[in-house]
């Protein structure tokens, strides 16, 4: 029984768990976010983006899209989360303690009301747009062998163009890293 | 469910993402900034594609992977700068790398 849920769910998880499906890890989704800009400790406000990056893999997933899923899980908690704790751990430990001023720039005001004024325009023209109205279509799937066929066919230029950037960017990023010689 | 509601979550983690970026003082906060903008765009890919006419093209995954890949890359460049700029100044406060201001 359990098996054959979690058969039907695959093949479309909306039609049994409802919306919650994607607007629950939505909500955390936006809780972890709101809560790792407002973070004071570095260290708390990278475990909260590492939350954010689950909650907005289980979201693809639930949308149908399971291969951008596991791999924003894969890149984003696998990789650039620990990335990023790695630097935050490389430098300045000792700031991690110490209460200093978390804003510059514009300050929290000045960022909380860019933020909120790119909202609103954003906001107004999806709660406008007659495109966004349309209802939900027939369940959608992004099989993984029709995602490797499409990139090794007609995405194959894109494909390794990619591979090349990542290739330079890593290298130049340990370049960059490196430590000077004496 | 609506891409209204999708989109309008995509704008909000958008926003976040932007305060953050011109808010923060800490560098490593403002790369965090920078990728909630760009899992909006990702989320933006994901939802268009889903309320697509023709989802079988797949177009929407595709971008969103290659999106997701790209930003992968921006995170190495950028926490490797941040590292250099901690070696060369003792800090990763934004405002303390000024000393090319006029």
């Amino acid at each position: 029984m359990t098996c054959e849920f979690l058969k039907a769910c695959s093949a479309d998880p909306m039609k049994f768990l409802g919306e919650w499906f994607v607007l629950l890890p939505a909500l955390v989704l936006l809780m972890a976010a709101g809560a790792a800009v407002v973070m004071r400790n570095l260290i708390h406000a990278a475990l909260c983006l590492t939350l954010s990056f689950i909650a907005l893999g289980i979201v693809f997933i639930a949308l149908g899209a399971e291969f951008v899923g596991f791999v924003q899980l894969l890149v984003y908690v696998g990789a650039v989360a620990m990335v990023i704790v790695f630097a935050i751990l490389l430098t300045k430990p000792e700031r991690l303690t110490k209460s200093v001023s978390a804003f510059s720039g514009l300050g929290p005001a000045g960022g909380a009301a860019v933020g909120f004024v790119v909202l609103a325009a954003l906001l107004g023209f999806i709660f406008t747009s007659p495109l966004a109205k349309k209802p939900l279509p027939t369940p959608a799937s992004a099989p993984v062998a029709d995602i490797g066929q499409a990139l090794m066919g007609d995405y194959v230029v894109a494909l390794i163009a990619i591979g090349v950037l990542l290739t330079a960017a890593l290298v130049g990023a340990a370049v960059i890293a490196m430590e000077d010689k004496p | 469910m609506t891409l209204q509601i999708l989109l309008a979550i995509s704008a909000i983690l958008f926003a976040f993402g932007l305060a953050a970026t011109l808010s923060r003082s800490n560098a490593i906060m403002i790369l965090i900034g920078i990728e909630l903008m760009l899992g909006a765009a990702n989320l933006n890919f994901v939802a268009f594609w889903r309320f697509s006419e023709n989802p079988a093209a797949m177009t929407g995954v595709l971008f969103a992977i290659f999106s997701i890949a790209v930003a992968a890359a921006e995170a190495a460049v950028g926490l490797a700068i941040i590292i250099l700029v901690h070696r060369r100044i003792k800090s990763v406060e934004a405002d303390d790398a000024s000393n090319l201001k006029g």
